[in-house]
């Protein structure tokens, strides 16, 4: 007869008491409390919100010291293991009201670049055009996954009873999965390639994973460098030289609000339980202004879209004119993000409202 | 094809929402709408008309006139603007069965200029970008209606 550790040993033993007849249950009536539970769909379907009611919509303010990947609302056994990697346990650290909401939309608001783009509509464009809108994708696919890896290096530090948090950034990692890919076909589908990558934005990136807490890092990318790529995107459409690009940014721009909307949220939450951490946030925004106005002293991040904006390298002084008043609503709708988020960042911004070519183009 | 409807209206919102609920597997995957959106059309004379369309869904849940802006919900967006620039906006639709690049509502209001959005704060002037396929498609509904307008006298003087 085989020999077998004591482990397999014991579940060997454990099964023949079965087979005779002898077995628990006791996992039947383990959680009286949480059973008997229902849930009315809504009218889309049945999200995360219309289960988590109840029982299991008590979210606690410090998570479980389990410290095990248990579900929120389940009986957790005594001697169920700890994994020792969750060290963002304090609810405040993560939490926003609407990532559940988010997570529903980003579930079923989801797209894919193999299908949902119409590449048979892509067209030979002048040479300046398809380089410009190839360097704008090579930039793009150079930072957007920063938001990927950021949320990816916190989410298994986060305890897993603010599952609603960690569904969110997953989702929000497949969104940044799909701009690296989407971008980068773009620049590899009609004629051009990639272009020059951006020493620049490596500064701004490793701001955003380097910074010393998740809300920092949050602040940093959801609602600084995310605000500004929204509206980066919503100008790639407004520029966008073919339905093609049209479609991308526009399917982008969606992605990239929810994102935003999580941020400003959270932030909004933790500002409100930890007012006295609020230089915190300031300084992180100070490295993100300064870096992100580095970004200009780039002709191959500010070129591009210059180009695209007057719609040839000929008006290309027009398009700086017309990317002057983009900055200007870029930074304000920042600053709003920022008040909503109960942070007053008008007396501390480290760049300037507006633009001066601004005035030189009026 | 409906037949000639007034724009703004009731009724020519209405019948966008009837078009959203006959292209529901479109709408469907493009995924679920929660928010409230406000037209409004500045006429001739200083006269301007606000319309609000609840999206709830995969579709409209409500379309009504609004006498001012305060009667709408606490959380909406506004897209405001000439009447002159949302008829070229739809006769530009209507022509081309959808918009062209020239003719999007991103594009038509990312300079403020001719249409703009706003909000009672940033995060709800956010829903509009959150939603924008799927109100660009719901606007994109005016290809398949004959739309008349106010009589401008400048339109009158072509």
């Amino acid at each position: 007869m085989a020999q077998y550790s004591p482990t397999v040993q014991q579940g060997l033993e454990r099964m023949f008491e079965m087979t005779r007849g002898r077995f628990d249950l006791g996992w039947m009536d383990s959680n009286p409390v949480g059973w008997g539970h229902e849930a009315e769909p809504g009218p889309v379907g049945l999200g995360l919100r219309d289960v988590e009611t109840g029982h299991y919509a008590r979210v606690p303010e410090h998570g479980s010291s389990h410290g095990s990947m248990a579900p929120r609302g389940s009986f957790v056994p005594a001697e169920t293991p700890s994994l020792d990697m969750y060290d963002l346990n304090d609810r405040s650290e993560v939490w926003s009201d609407n990532a559940a909401l988010l997570y529903d939309e980003a579930v079923t608001r989801q797209w894919n670049s193999v299908t949902d783009v119409p590449w048979h509509k892509l067209e030979k464009l002048p040479d300046d055009i398809e380089k410009a809108v190839c360097q704008m994708c090579t930039n793009l696919t150079e930072v957007e996954f920063v938001a990927g890896d950021m949320p990816a290096r916190w989410m298994c530090r986060i305890n897993h009873d603010f599952h609603e948090v960690k569904l969110f950034l997953a989702t929000q990692i497949m969104d940044e999965a799909r701009h690296l890919d989407v971008f980068r076909k773009r620049a590899l589908a009609n004629g051009g390639g990639l272009l020059m990558a951006s020493p620049g934005n490596e500064a701004l990136l490793a701001a955003i994973l380097q910074a010393p807490n998740y809300t920092t890092a949050s602040a940093l990318m959801h609602i600084f460098g995310e605000g500004f790529v929204l509206t980066l995107f919503r100008t790639g459409e407004f520029l966008a030289p073919t339905e093609v690009e049209k479609t991308i940014f526009r399917l982008c721009m969606q992605d990239e609000a929810r994102h935003v909307a999580y941020g400003v949220k959270h932030l909004e939450y933790f500002l409100a339980r930890h007012p006295e951490r609020t230089e915190e946030i300031h300084h992180i925004l100070d490295l993100g202004e300064e870096a992100i106005f580095r970004l200009t002293l780039e002709p191959q991040t500010l070129e591009p879209r210059a180009i695209l904006a007057g719609k040839g390298v000929a008006n290309i002084q027009l398009g700086m004119s017309k990317l002057a008043f983009l900055y200007n609503k870029q930074v304000r709708e920042y600053l709003h993000r920022l008040r909503i988020a109960g942070l007053d960042r008008v007396p501390r911004l480290k760049i300037p409202q507006e633009l001066p070519s601004l005035e030189l183009a009026a | 094809m409906s037949g000639t409807l007034s724009f703004p209206s009731q009724a020519w919102f209405e019948c966008m929402a009837e078009q959203m609920r006959g292209d529901e597997p479109r709408f469907r995957a493009l995924g679920p709408v929660d928010c409230a959106m406000i037209v409004n059309v500045d006429l001739e004379g200083g006269r301007s008309t606000l319309h609000e369309v609840i999206f709830r869904g995969f579709g409209v849940h409500s379309v009504r006139e609004l006498d001012r802006l305060e009667q709408a919900p606490d959380s909406h967006f506004v897209i405001a603007g000439p009447l002159e620039a949302w008829r070229d906006m739809l006769d530009n639709i209507h022509a081309r069965n959808g918009a062209d690049l020239e003719h999007t509502l991103n594009t038509l209001t990312l300079a403020d200029d001719p249409l703009r959005v706003s909000g009672p704060d940033q995060l709800e002037t956010d829903a509009f970008y959150r939603y924008n396929e799927t109100l660009q498609r719901f606007f994109d509904g005016a290809a398949r209606v004959e739309t008349s307008y106010p009589v401008s006298p400048s339109r009158k003087v072509a």
